[in-house]
């Protein structure tokens, strides 16, 4: 059974087939499904102890927030966390060993991967997935169903990418409109150094592990698609793409980007942009909030805006799957943490994601989420959420062949070819040939 | 006759007495390192699916044509022996000369020997994240003290260039591995007898002459030591080079290492990251018993 993505019509289509089969069968799993389908999601039958695994972002509030749902009557939850860095990794090898893990964090390259390894369930009849999906913005459900309709994650939060900019300093520039495309930004990264408020004004986490990130942002901002829908790498046919990695080298090379940039963390960016050495700063959305609370001599004048002009951004997300779960009671229990942590609680709230908004400026892929009062009140006052709203739903586009299961080797790859480009190593041209190649051998087998 | 069968009867009394009192160990070693490396290889000539739920397809030779036609390979191969001869030669000189300095009589001596076992008892990757913010481009100790001494004008990103980067990744590993070569190079300085010295002072040789003949040589055994020591743990770092750059940038810190930890770990292409590690764990191997052969052999000709 497969959940129909290609409009919110075929979504409620395939709910009906589906409704249909269910009642059809009225089996018990309907039943216990009912209340999770009218109220997010229901007590777990599941009486012993679920494990979970996420990285360390906040780990108090991780414990907290699944503590919360085990004190109203669901299971316990042994959570184990372990460092972001190298995640990946360490999870991978974990599964590898046999670990048995019924829900963890991943990363949203990883989740096709995962399922094809037997280490994640789809999640497709489950009861209330239709529902969460087809609560979910259009734009973000690529990453969640995969082109064959299967359901393989759900989210454990969404950002887009946007321009964090110090309002002051390009008023002081004299940049009128805030810039949005990528020759807006150089032109007014040029200005602001010319006018001597900045030396290196442009800050991106341009880390080897980060730059595949970036390549999609910045494709996206001229409004070329890397990929097609089979997977087949498409950005070299198109003849503005030269164009972006010459921006993108000229940004690095002529110094409108820091030479630190190849391994500051964001942490640091965000404090250069709060201590005012830096004025123009690309990455997730919620990075405002730690710029703000950083409270350094510019905090307060950074603001956020969409970047792409009339073309889009990227919108990333992080996922939460399930993994292989034998016993159907302890499988429903995990999952009703999941749409818990991912979703809505038992009243039909963002509970979760309303943590994490009011923590760290996290944003949930459901338009309900943006228009909660709850919500709303937890974002800081800078936050402009209907605007964000708008870049969710409108201005922004997942690229599905990120979760394919031969991503993760390409991501790997695309770091070493973008720093290259950046210290002079690779023209643009060569840059293209070589990620088109390293897209088309990941996909053809081992290789290095 | 009797005597024979007593002899006999004690000798396999011996042999099997020697074996019972190895076997704990022989078992050890076959778990800890036999039966892995075993695996390693085997995998290595796999096409081994992630979740390692078999050997998968038997593949042959495919994953080492792969790896010695790749570009990738040959640059991490470079970089590799850019790092170990680096790595190699200045923890040993610099160990050396720690020794033969706290080996003199002076003030404080007791504390400086102590001092020496710090960097030594400090984890690779503390070492590591130590060495990234001293080298900071920002706030960096590295920076101030080099402006402060007038060597460069302003502050450097030294990180961020595949020159200084290498060079600082090699010069953070010897911070560490330089005060194990001092410590065991000093232990070897303290079994010498101060006799030689003073013979070879009474036929009128200098310093140098009494490092080059008398020292050295005591040392030799301890050297080879030292120096196949550190080949092996230049052939194999990992952790001070991946909390400094994690390879980066681009390609310029990617020792085979990290490639191995690349393919094995985050891509998860099991085979291919085997047979990188059997050419690693080869390569240490002939570099180790090349450093035996040569060292023995100055030695022998001595």
């Amino acid at each position: 059974m497969t959940f129909e993505m290609k409009n919110q019509h075929t979504t409620k289509r395939g709910v009906d087939r589906r409704s249909f089969l269910r009642g059809s069968a009225a089996t018990a799993i309907g039943l216990a499904a009912f209340p999770a389908i009218m109220s997010g999601t229901a007590h777990a039958a599941y009486t012993g102890t679920l494990d979970m695994l996420a990285w360390d972002f906040q780990p108090d509030m991780i414990n907290n927030l699944v503590s919360a749902w085990t004190a109203e009557g669901n299971p316990a939850v042994d959570v184990a966390v372990i460092p972001n860095l190298g995640y990946s990794p360490a999870i991978q090898t974990r599964l590898r060993g046999g670990a048995e893990i019924d829900l963890y964090y991943n990363f949203a390259y990883n989740s096709q991967k995962f399922i094809d390894e037997g280490w994640a369930l789809k999640l497709n009849d489950l009861p209330g997935v239709d529902e969460l999906i087809g609560d979910m913005f259009e734009s973000a459900r690529a990453r969640h169903v995969n082109a064959a309709g299967d359901v393989i994650s759900v989210p454990y939060f969404s950002a887009v990418h946007t321009l964090h900019y110090n309002a002051q300093f390009l008023t002081d520039a004299g940049i009128d409109k805030v810039p949005s495309t990528l020759a807006d930004i150089y032109d007014a990264s040029l200005k602001l150094r010319e006018a001597g408020i900045v030396e290196a004004p442009y800050v991106a986490f341009w880390v080897k592990e980060f730059c595949e990130e970036y390549l999609h942002t910045y494709l996206l901002n001229e409004g070329i698609e890397a990929f097609d829908e089979a997977g087949k790498p498409i950005f070299g046919d198109d003849p503005r793409t030269v164009g972006v990695f010459e921006w993108w080298q000229n940004m690095y090379r002529e110094g409108l980007a820091p030479a630190s940039v190849l391994t500051d963390d964001p942490g640091k960016l965000s404090n250069e942009m709060a201590q005012g050495n830096a004025a123009l700063y690309v990455l997730h959305h919620y990075f405002l909030t730690s710029i703000r609370s950083l409270e350094g001599p510019q905090s307060a004048n950074v603001q956020l805006a969409p970047i792409g002009g009339e073309n889009a951004t990227l919108q990333i997300g992080e996922v939460i799957q399930l993994g292989q779960i034998e016993d159907e009671e302890r499988r429903l229990a995990a999952w009703e943490l999941a749409k818990y942590y991912g979703w809505k609680d038992q009243a039909g709230k963002f509970t979760v994601f309303e943590k994490w908004a009011d923590a760290a400026g996290l944003a949930a892929p459901y338009p309900g989420f943006f228009t909660d009062p709850d919500v709303v009140a937890a974002f800081p006052d800078y936050y402009d959420l209907p605007g964000l709203s708008q870049i969710f739903e409108t201005g922004s586009k997942v690229v599905p062949a990120r979760t394919m299961p031969w991503y993760p080797d390409f991501q790997a790859r695309v770091g070493d070819i973008v720093h290259a480009l950046l210290l002079g190593q690779a023209t643009p041209q060569q840059t293209v040939d070589a990620l088109t190649a390293a897209a088309n051998t990941a996909q053809g087998g081992p290789s290095l | 006759m009797s005597s024979s069968f007593s002899n006999g009867s004690l000798a396999r009394a011996d042999a099997w007495f020697g074996m019972k009192m190895s076997a704990v160990a022989a078992i050890m070693m076959a778990v800890l390192l036999i039966i892995p490396s075993a695996l390693t290889i085997i995998y290595s000539l796999h096409n081994v699916p992630a979740n390692g739920s078999s050997f998968g397809e038997f593949v042959g030779f495919r994953n080492y044509e792969i790896i010695f036609t790749s570009n990738v390979f040959w640059r991490s191969v470079w970089v590799t022996v850019v790092f170990s001869v680096g790595f190699v030669v200045l923890s040993t000189l610099f160990g050396l000369a720690m020794a033969l300095l706290l080996n003199q009589e002076f003030l404080g001596r007791g504390l400086a020997r102590g001092l020496l076992i710090i960097p030594w008892a400090t984890p690779w990757l503390v070492i590591g994240i130590l060495w990234k913010w001293y080298a900071d481009g920002s706030v960096g100790g590295l920076n101030a003290l080099l402006v402060g001494l007038g060597i460069t004008g302003e502050y450097q990103n030294f990180l961020s260039d595949p020159n200084s980067a290498l060079l600082l990744a090699i010069t953070a590993a010897v911070w560490r591995q330089a005060s194990f070569a001092g410590i065991l190079l000093l232990a070897g300085l303290q079994t010498l007898p101060g006799e030689l010295y003073e013979a070879a002072e009474l036929d009128g040789a200098n310093w140098w002459q009494r490092l080059n003949n008398v020292t050295i040589p005591w040392l030799r055994p301890v050297l080879v030591t030292v120096t196949v020591l550190n080949i092996i743990y230049a052939f194999l770092q990992f952790d001070v080079i991946f909390a400094m750059t994690q390879g980066g940038p681009g390609d310029a810190t990617q020792v085979l290492s990290i490639l191995i930890y690349r393919q094995l770990f985050v891509v998860t292409q099991i085979g291919l990251g085997s047979a990188l590690a059997v050419v690693l764990g080869l390569a240490a191997l002939i570099g180790g018993l090349v450093t035996v052969k040569v060292l023995y052999r100055g030695k022998a000709a001595n």
